[in-house]
């Protein structure tokens, strides 16, 4: 089992990051993906996704994440240009400002979609979590909650594919099924799928409190994670981004 | 250690009781292994053990269970857990954490284990269930087995003076069974840590359990020494509770001769009794 989601252990300059400086420089791509309509500015910023995750040593994993997104980017293109009416015709009843908005469109959610996804490689989430509650003060119990639930969704996703394979077992031909048919067969298996889920969630629930879960305090990490001249590089480079995304609209 | 009066436990919305008059009396030190069918009530008195019945799952409680001279109904959960640990049977839903050292950091940060303390704990606990090459490993990259010895190191690390274990060896082939067995008598015998473990291999508990509480239905069979409990073979096959070939044998020697032959629990106690038989 080796998620989209799931961390890759390493010791590059990324995974060296504290977390929360990771996750600063994940939300200053989102805002500034969001602030800029240039065309150009857009493909830089997808430049540093895609160089982020070669330089955190996780080539392979980008590149998987890249690949499944330009497939839902492809069609949300089609669709947004076939969608756009104002402009100048190009071809048929494409125009070119359709072209151009589906175009930012497109590579904004890539943008946008590749450093959260990525961020989750390479950082552990319990390191996430103690990090946000030690220097953010986020209060423990919310960032537990968050980072279980990330923690179940492959989880969840391993379930799913058992039952799957279980009905394909009795003769329900998932496989040949696509689309809105396959949706259809498979939701009737998500009710089972989340009692079951709700059950085990409870469990791990008490797991947490019989192993101290409500003792737990800002304090209690044993991991420290201090700023280094790595964390404040990658300031720098947040503020330079950010000043880009200002000036370069 | 453990003092169980008259507990009977259904759990809320259920007509059922699944825990109905059992009673059971452990010292510090002991060695209890608890055997019977599926829904049984093992899982079910092995929470009420440790507090979890009926803290976390309500229902109908009657009777009381002391632990370390705590009422578990009166006493928090905490403070309980911080004298008890227990291992789930499903694996999965106990471990919390996406790696195998953050999996063994949890409960020690939370129980306030001191900083420089912790790395030896986190060793210990690896070194003794076999898996110190796996500390940097995420959970979702091991199989089932690995899994249950992490969740195993993960309370171990604790070191609670009450360990009650549902099933631990569930996902485990027979070489790593008989490992992690050996591992509880070693904190049996070193530390006089209280081991209470729900095992359906009958073999490993006749070896390595002092007494065995066999439960059907919610209710307790027999309860006592583990030689004298296997004495009453029938009452356990009724039960689909499947004795070790070897002590058939000796009852069945003892029935055929008519001599009064002691339930031998290994290869090595038959041989000695067919010896001394045929001298
Ligand atoms: N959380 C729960 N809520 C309601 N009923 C439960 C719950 N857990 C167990 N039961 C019921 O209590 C009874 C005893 O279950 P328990 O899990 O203790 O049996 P068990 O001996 O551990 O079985 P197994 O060998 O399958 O693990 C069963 O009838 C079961 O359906
Ligand atoms: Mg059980």
């Amino acid at each position: 089992m080796n998620h989209v989601l799931q961390y890759i252990p390493g010791n590059s300059v990324i995974h060296r990051m504290n977390p929360v400086t990771k996750l600063l420089l994940t939300i200053i791509i989102c805002v500034c993906a969001f602030m800029t309509d240039n065309l150009f500015f857009l493909l830089g910023l997808l430049a540093v996704d895609l160089m982020i995750g070669f330089v955190a040593g996780v080539a392979g994993r980008t590149l998987k994440i890249f690949r499944g997104l330009l497939m839902i980017a492809a069609f949300l293109f089609i669709l947004q240009a076939l969608l756009t009416r104002r402009g100048t015709p190009v071809f048929w009843i494409i125009t070119d400002e359709g072209l151009m908005g589906a175009g930012r469109v497109v590579l904004r959610l890539i943008v946008v979609c590749m450093p959260l996804a990525l961020v989750l490689a390479v950082t552990r989430i319990s390191d996430l979590t103690n990090a946000l509650v030690q220097h953010l003060h986020v209060p423990y119990q919310y960032a537990f909650t968050l980072a279980t639930a990330i923690r179940f969704i492959p989880q969840f996703l391993e379930e799913m594919n058992g039952i799957m394979e279980a009905q394909t077992a009795r003769g329900v031909a998932f496989d040949q099924a696509r689309g809105l048919k396959k949706f259809s067969m498979i939701l009737p298996l998500c009710a089972p799928l989340l009692i079951s889920s709700v059950r085990r969630t409870d469990q791990t629930a008490v797991a947490a409190e019989v192993r101290g879960f409500r003792l737990r305090t800002r304090a209690s990490a044993y991991r420290r994670y201090t700023f280094t001249a790595l964390d404040a590089a990658t300031f720098l480079f947040c503020a330079l981004l950010l000043a880009g995304a200002i000036l370069i609209r | 250690m453990i003092e169980i009066q008259d507990l009977s436990f259904t759990y809320q919305d259920e007509k059922k009781p699944a825990l109905e008059g059992i009673s059971l009396s452990l010292r510090e030190g002991d060695f209890l292994g608890i055997i019977g069918p599926a829904g049984a009530g093992k899982t079910t008195l092995g929470r009420a053990i440790s507090g979890i019945v009926p803290h976390h799952y309500k229902g109908d409680f009657y009777g009381s269970v002391t632990v370390g001279g705590m009422d578990t109904v009166d006493s928090s959960l905490i403070d309980i857990s911080r004298l008890v640990g227990m291992v789930f049977q499903d694996v999965d839903s106990q471990i919390i954490c996406p790696t195998v050292e953050d999996e063994l950091l949890y409960g020690l940060e939370n129980f306030g284990i001191g900083r420089d303390e912790i790395p030896e704990r986190i060793g210990f606990a690896l070194g003794k269930v076999g898996i110190p090459e796996l500390r940097e490993r995420s959970i979702g990259s091991l199989s089932g087995g690995q899994r249950q010895k992490v969740a195993i190191a993960s309370v171990i690390a604790l070191k609670p003076r009450v360990l009650v274990l549902d099933e631990p060896t569930g996902e485990l082939d027979p070489q790593s069974s008989r490992q992690v067995f050996t591992l509880l008598r070693e904190l049996n015998e070193e530390f006089g840590i209280t081991i209470v473990v729900i095992e359906q291999k009958i073999m490993l508990l006749c070896e390595f359990a002092r007494r065995l509480l066999v439960l059907n239905e919610g209710k307790a069979v027999h309860e006592g020494e583990t030689r004298q409990v296997l004495s009453h073979a029938e009452d356990l096959e009724n039960i689909g509770v499947n004795i070790p070939r070897v002590a058939t044998l000796s009852r069945a020697l003892s029935r055929k001769t008519g001599k009064e032959i002691p339930v031998c629990i290994n290869l090595d106690e038959a041989e000695k009794t067919a010896r001394g038989l045929m001298a």
